[in-house]
Order: structure tokens, then sequence, then C-alpha cells
């Protein structure tokens, strides 16, 4: 965890060398790298049915590591070592790794954002009902948030042993307000697929209690040892209910945000992270 | 032929009127209601030919005007619903009131729609603005008849020319794309705007009629509330 936090280069010749894959590469120094120049930071705004929305916050060589690095993380982990390793899988030199500007961070960051993107490709209950596979059709509300959370959850599957590893370096200082945004989008995305059209303050309310009920159920599901993670799927239709029956009252956020905090101290205590 | 009194403000709304967009006559309001009424259905899956990416600023812009709009037809709701709990006991304002109240609400539903459709995060202060608003329809409509016009001469006043200058922002965004102004989802949001300017000019028309200049502390309270309506536009825009 002691290498998360970098140095941005701003060196044009260490910029190229990111910017090009090394097979390919020139000496002839046109441009500098666009990693080298600040990233657009990436909001939902106005969302269009008619002009394109605005590509990946990531850039071409960005994604080209942190895709080919995903793949070592099941056997390094969220670690430098599977930087390295996608890196040199992508074609490009071991040092370009230094140019992601938070290093194993934007691994995880990467992970999180393409799985949100990914997940109204493969469930969007927003198309008509006999678009929708077989089992899931004329579902409720609810019935169809348990399946995008579970469906979302199940992306993590393969990494899910070391998704501890990844809590650890998205609770750092200046790691946390990067991550809880993107808590946020998943939220809103789920509720988006689902059909919700909500417009006021519940709009509000039922983004915050879906954060807080998949934050706690990821976070169930790196300790789930159970076949086919048959506990978390029981702990989430219990975390669900809870907010059925319980309503939206103030004492049942609160009651989730301190389970959670509590299991996320635990989990920071084992990974050596200083905490409290 | 009636000569009403009319604000310098209001002929400048009305000259922005004839000369830059089309002037909507009551028989092609109906229809044009369906049709942008329709164009907020969020699962209608009408597609139009892909086009040029937004930037970055547009959107913002889209998504801060949208936002602000549901905002101010809220109050607007609000503003009449607290007018009407008033009147109501008065044949004459009542059916008046309930007239403009009838059209806010389509106006609401229809950013409502909007809001969902377009994934805009919706106000915060929507509590604030259920106070604020059923506040003042309330609170003016005690001071008298002409006094609850003269809130409703200034709101309209400050609504109708925010939704002007929102027509010039969207009309200028699209001056390089004559196909955009044509077809497609932002001709759409240009047709509802322009549509409920029109009511809302209406209204401010209303309120003239009903000797809104002839409430006592006229200057006081006109200017006090659109320099409320202002801060909320302000705050909605951004929170
Ligand atoms: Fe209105
Ligand atoms: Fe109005």
């Amino acid at each position: 965890m002691n290498n998360t936090i970098r140095t941005n280069f701003s060196s044009p010749s260490i910029g190229r060398i990111l910017s090009k894959p090394i097979t390919s590469s020139s000496s002839s120094s046109s441009c500098c790298s666009s990693l080298t120049t600040p990233r657009i930071k990436f909001r939902r705004r106005y969302h269009s049915y008619q002009h394109p929305a605005p590509g990946s916050p990531f850039t071409k060589a960005e994604s080209a590591i942190l895709s080919a690095s995903l793949l070592h993380v099941p056997s390094h982990g969220f670690s430098n070592a599977a930087l390295s390793f996608g890196a040199r899988d992508a074609n490009y030199l071991d040092i370009s790794v230094n140019m992601l500007p938070r290093g194993v961070f934007d691994l995880v960051h990467y992970h999180l954002a393409t799985e949100r993107l990914r997940l109204g490709d493969k469930i969007d209950f927003r198309k008509p009902e006999n678009e929708l596979p077989e089992g899931l059709r004329n579902l409720s509300i609810p019935a169809k948030i348990r399946v995008l959370c579970m469906e979302r959850l199940r992306a993590n599957a393969p990494i899910i042993h070391r998704w501890q590893e990844a809590f650890a370096v998205m609770s750092l200082a200046g790691n946390i307000s990067a991550s809880m945004s993107e808590l946020a989008k998943l939220s809103d995305e789920i509720w988006f697929l689902a059909g919700d059209e909500s417009h006021d303050t519940t709009w509000y309310t039922r983004r915050a209690t879906l954060s807080a009920v998949y934050a706690t159920t990821e976070l169930f599901m790196t300790q789930d040892n159970s076949k086919d993670f048959e506990a978390t799927w029981a702990f989430l239709d219990r975390r669900l209910h809870d907010v059925k029956t319980i309503g939206s009252s103030v004492s049942n956020v609160t009651s989730y945000l301190d389970f959670t905090v509590h299991a996320f101290a635990n989990v920071l205590r084992s990974k050596n992270v200083p905490f409290f | 032929m009636t000569t009403r009194r009319l604000s310098p403000l209001l002929a400048h709304l009305r000259c922005q009127q004839r000369s830059q967009f089309s002037y909507t006559s009551p028989s092609t309001l109906h229809a044009r209601r369906l049709v942008s009424t329709g164009a907020a259905n969020i699962s209608e899956t009408r597609s139009y030919p892909k086009s040029r990416p937004l930037t970055e600023k547009e959107r913002e812009f889209l998504q801060n005007a949208i936002r602000v709009n549901q905002a101010g037809e809220l109050g607007a709701n609000l503003i009449y619903e607290g007018q009407y709990a008033i009147f109501k006991r008065d044949p004459r304002l009542k059916s008046l009131i309930r007239h403009m109240w009838d059209q806010e609400v389509h106006h609401l539903e229809t950013f409502n729609k909007l809001v969902a459709k377009h994934r805009i995060r919706p106000t915060a202060l929507r509590p604030l603005w259920n106070v604020a608003g059923y506040a003042l329809g309330v609170g003016t409509a005690l001071l008298g008849e002409k006094a609850a016009m003269a809130c409703t001469e200034a709101v309209e006043t400050e609504i109708g020319g925010h939704y002007n200058d929102q027509l010039r922002t969207l009309l200028d965004m699209l001056k390089d794309d004559k196909d955009l102004l044509q077809h497609g989802e932002l001709k759409e949001l240009i047709d509802t705007i322009r549509e409920f300017r029109d009511d809302e000019l209406e209204h401010l028309d209303t309120a003239v009629e009903h000797d809104s200049k002839g409430a006592e502390g006229y200057d006081v309270l006109f200017n006090v509330i659109r320099g409320g309506c202002k801060a909320a536009i302000w705050l909605s825009q951004r929170v």
C-alpha cells in the first residue's frame, strides 16, 4: 500500500513512452502525452439519447494498461506488480506505470468504472418486457434492484479474494472522495436501469439507501466462503428487506453506516492501514 | 380596445416574442402541448440520427437549466396553491387562479419527466421551495387580491425573462447546427420552453389586467419578490 501515491511526471520524454506502445515508438518528439494534461473529471450531466455521451474518463493508453493489469489482479492483487505486468502485456515499458496519476487506485477505479458502465449492457429494465430474458420479466422495482445488485456484485467474483486490498486503497485519504463518488454513480446507475423516475427528495433517499446496502453487501462478500456466494445473496436480501420494512427512517440509515464503518475498520486493521 | 398598463419589461418580452420566436396561437397550443408532453416520456424510444457530442459546457448548461426550471415550476405551483387556499371562496378569482395553476401543473409535470429522462439531479432544496412558495402565495393573498396579482406579476416577469435567457442561450448553442433546430431533443426542449414562456407571459398579462400595480406598496412588493426569485434561481442552478 506504500506506493499508491505518486508524482505526476510532466517530462515529455517519459510522457512519450506512455503515449505510444513501444512496438511502434518513433524517436520524434512531436507532442506530449495526453496523460500529462489534466484529466476531465467524469461527471454525469445531461444524459442525451441523441448526442453521444462523453467517452471514458481514461485515456487510451491508461485503458490499455489498466485492462491488461486487471487480468493480473487475481494472482498479484491490486498492486504495482499487477500494473507492471499489465503494462508489459499492453506493450508499454514498465516505467509507464509511473504515469498513472494515482497508481494502484487507478486500477481500482478502472474496475469500478468499467463494471458500472458494463452493467447496462448486461441488464437494462428500461427495455420492453418482451426483450428481457425469460426470468427477468414483470419484476417489481425492488426485485429489479436486487437483480442489478447481484449482477454487479458477480463482476467482483474473479477478484473477490483481492477486493479487501481495493477497500484499503479506496480508504486512503486522497481516494475517499473519488471512491464515494463512484459508489454514488453506481447507485444512480442501478436506479436508472431499474426504470426509476423519481424527481423529488426520494431521488436522494433512494440513492443514499442503495449506496449503503450495496457497500455493506460488497464488504460482506469479501468474507463469504459459501458456495456461489449464497450467503451474500441472503445478506443482500435481508438488507433490502430491512429497507422495505423499516422504511426510510434516519435510524435505519445510520445503523447501516455504523455497520459499514465497523466492518470497514476491521478490514483496514487486518490490512495494516492506520485507522483512527 | 383596452389600454393596458404594461411595464417596460413586459413590452421588452413581448417584443422579443414577436421578433425572435413564432407566436403561439391558442389553437396550436393544445397540439404543441401534446407533443411536448410526449417528448418528455422517459420510456419513449424515439430515435434520432446520432448528432455531434455536446460539450462539457453545454451539458452543464442543460443540466442546470432543467434543474432550475423544475424548481421554478415547483415554486410557481406552490404559490398558486397558496393563493388558491385563500381565494377559493371567491368564485371569480377561484377559476382564474385554478386556470393558471393547472398550467403550472403541466409545466411541472413536464420538467419532472425531463429530470428523470435526462438523469438530472433534482434540486436538493425542494423542502425549502415547498415552504417558501406556499408561504409567498398565502402571504400575498392575505394582503388582498391586488397584492396577490403583484406577486404573480413579479414571479412571472422573472420566470418569463429567465426562460427567454435560456432560449437565447439554446439558440446560440445551435446556431451552427441547423438540423438540430429542425428536429431532435434540443429542438423539443426549445419548443417546450417557448410554450411555457408564452404561458408565463399570459399569467403576467392576467396579473396586470387585475390591477397588480394598484397594490399597496407595489414597488416594494414587486422588487422584493423579484429579488427573491433571482436568489432562488441562483441557488437552484447550483444546489
Ligand atoms: Fe410555469
Ligand atoms: Fe406561470
